[in-house]
């Protein structure tokens, strides 16, 4: 390691000997100074003017036109969102106009509905006290009815058994009395 | 001997030697170079604009990058007002960038390593900004080297100290591009030089630091750029806005 250092610390001194020993800058040499001059000035004029001239307004146009299709855009979208925001806006009234409606038409066919079951329900109601009445009516007159004849039934049973057993043909209006009298007496437990 | 670091700065007659007027205006591999790189700024940008496309390719990109990097340059140093200079200063960073660019290349030849071509065009620039100043404010123009708000008695020394320091402009603008591109490009031979010297033993180190120094001199040559440009834009600000 020390040796290539050492090398090339003395390279270094040649080298940098070398640059002293040629010193001087060919920059500092005069002779080609018009030329430079010259050449620069011409050919930067003629760089100058083909960029101001055809480069940068192409270029320009070109960002501008960009700059512009994106804010188009933006609007565009914007105004989309509005519309849409509106048609959400719409929609939502709908929806509730529909909503409201609805809940009328319920109510009113409800409405419609009780009082249509309210009617019937009063006039099958009327219906069945009527039979029902009909039928107590009917019921009451068969009682009446079979008492009678269960009277009269019993009464020439009572006669027959009476004459059967005994031979004897016995009043039978007395017969009847007393049929009466037993009947009313235990009526209560028959009927 | 090849390895003199400064041969690679010496100009030669290419063709036949042209003199006009008694002066020498032969072409030299410096104005190839100068025609190299202006060639190639002008395909860059026509194939960078030929296709107007609303998504644009590599090239398009590239070329509206530059576009948009130097006016937003403009624009934040020297405002609203330096808008018609816009061109000149796209061509001045566009032919600096390319020049030293085009010179890293290997057996090329720097342009702005001379301090003949970055003090002309210093000096354009200068004198450009200085009639510039006084078509805009006239002789108030001169108020430039009086900074308000200065003591009385230190008015005198600063008004001298802000007069050369405005007419070390254009030293200042040409030495700094001209001294940063010989330097660099000194080096990278110094170095080269090692490399053959050491030969295939000891060449391995300066080898590296050669690859490392084109790095850096790569970003010189887009700093220096960069630098002269908006210096130009710092200059035009003053003339144009006058705020002192």
């Amino acid at each position: 390691m020390k040796s290539f250092l050492s090398l090339l610390i003395a390279i270094i001194a040649i080298n940098t000997n070398l640059i002293a020993a040629e010193a001087g800058m060919p920059q500092l040499d005069p002779t080609y100074w018009a030329s430079q001059a010259f050449w620069l000035i011409l050919v930067f004029a003629i760089l100058y003017i083909s960029i101001s001239r055809f480069y940068l307004p192409k270029i320009k146009d070109n960002l501008d036109n960009r700059e512009n299709k994106i804010k188009e855009d933006i609007e565009n979208a914007n105004k989309f969102k509005e519309q849409s925001e509106a048609k959400v806006k719409e929609y939502a009234v709908i929806l509730e106009n529909a909503k409201k409606e609805v809940s009328k038409i319920h109510l009113d066919s409800k409405n419609i509905l009780d009082k249509d079951i309210q009617a019937k329900k009063e006039s099958i109601e009327k219906d069945i006290e009527k039979e029902i009445l009909k039928a107590q009516k009917e019921i009451s007159d068969l009682k009446k009815n079979s008492l009678s004849s269960i009277q009269s039934i019993s009464g020439s049973v009572v006669s027959n058994i009476i004459e059967n057993i005994s031979g004897d043909k016995l009043n039978e209006s007395s017969i009847r009395a007393i049929v009466e009298d037993i009947s009313k007496k235990n009526m209560s437990k028959y009927l | 001997m090849a390895s003199n670091p400064m041969q690679q700065f010496t100009v030669h007659r290419i063709g036949p030697e042209i003199k006009i007027a008694g002066v020498d205006l032969s072409f030299t591999n410096a104005s190839l170079f100068m025609v190299i790189s202006a060639t190639t700024i002008i395909l860059f940008l026509f194939l960078g604009s030929k296709e107007k496309k609303i998504i644009p390719n590599k090239l398009q990109l590239i070329a509206e990058m530059f576009y948009t990097f130097v006016a937003k340059m403009i624009s934040d140093t020297a405002g609203s007002k330096a808008k018609p200079y816009f061109p000149f200063i796209f061509s001045l960073f566009m032919f600096v960038l390319f020049c030293n660019m085009v010179g890293m290349l290997p057996y090329s030849f720097t342009v702005t390593s001379h301090i003949i071509v970055t003090l002309i065009m210093a000096l354009f620039i200068f004198i450009a900004v200085t009639i510039i100043g006084f078509i805009k404010h006239g002789f108030k123009y001169l108020s430039i080297f009086v900074p308000s708000g200065v003591p009385a008695v230190l008015l005198p020394l600063i008004t001298i100290i802000e007069i050369i320091s405005y007419l070390s402009r254009p030293v200042s603008l040409s030495v700094r591009l001209f001294a940063n591109m010989m330097a660099g490009h000194t080096m990278l031979k110094v170095f080269g030089g090692f490399v053959v010297s050491l030969g295939i033993l000891g060449g391995w180190l300066p080898l590296g630091f050669s690859v490392a120094l084109t790095g850096l001199e790569i970003l010189v040559a887009f700093l220096q750029a960069y630098v002269f440009a908006i210096l130009t834009c710092i200059y035009l600000n003053d003339a144009l806005n006058l705020h002192h």
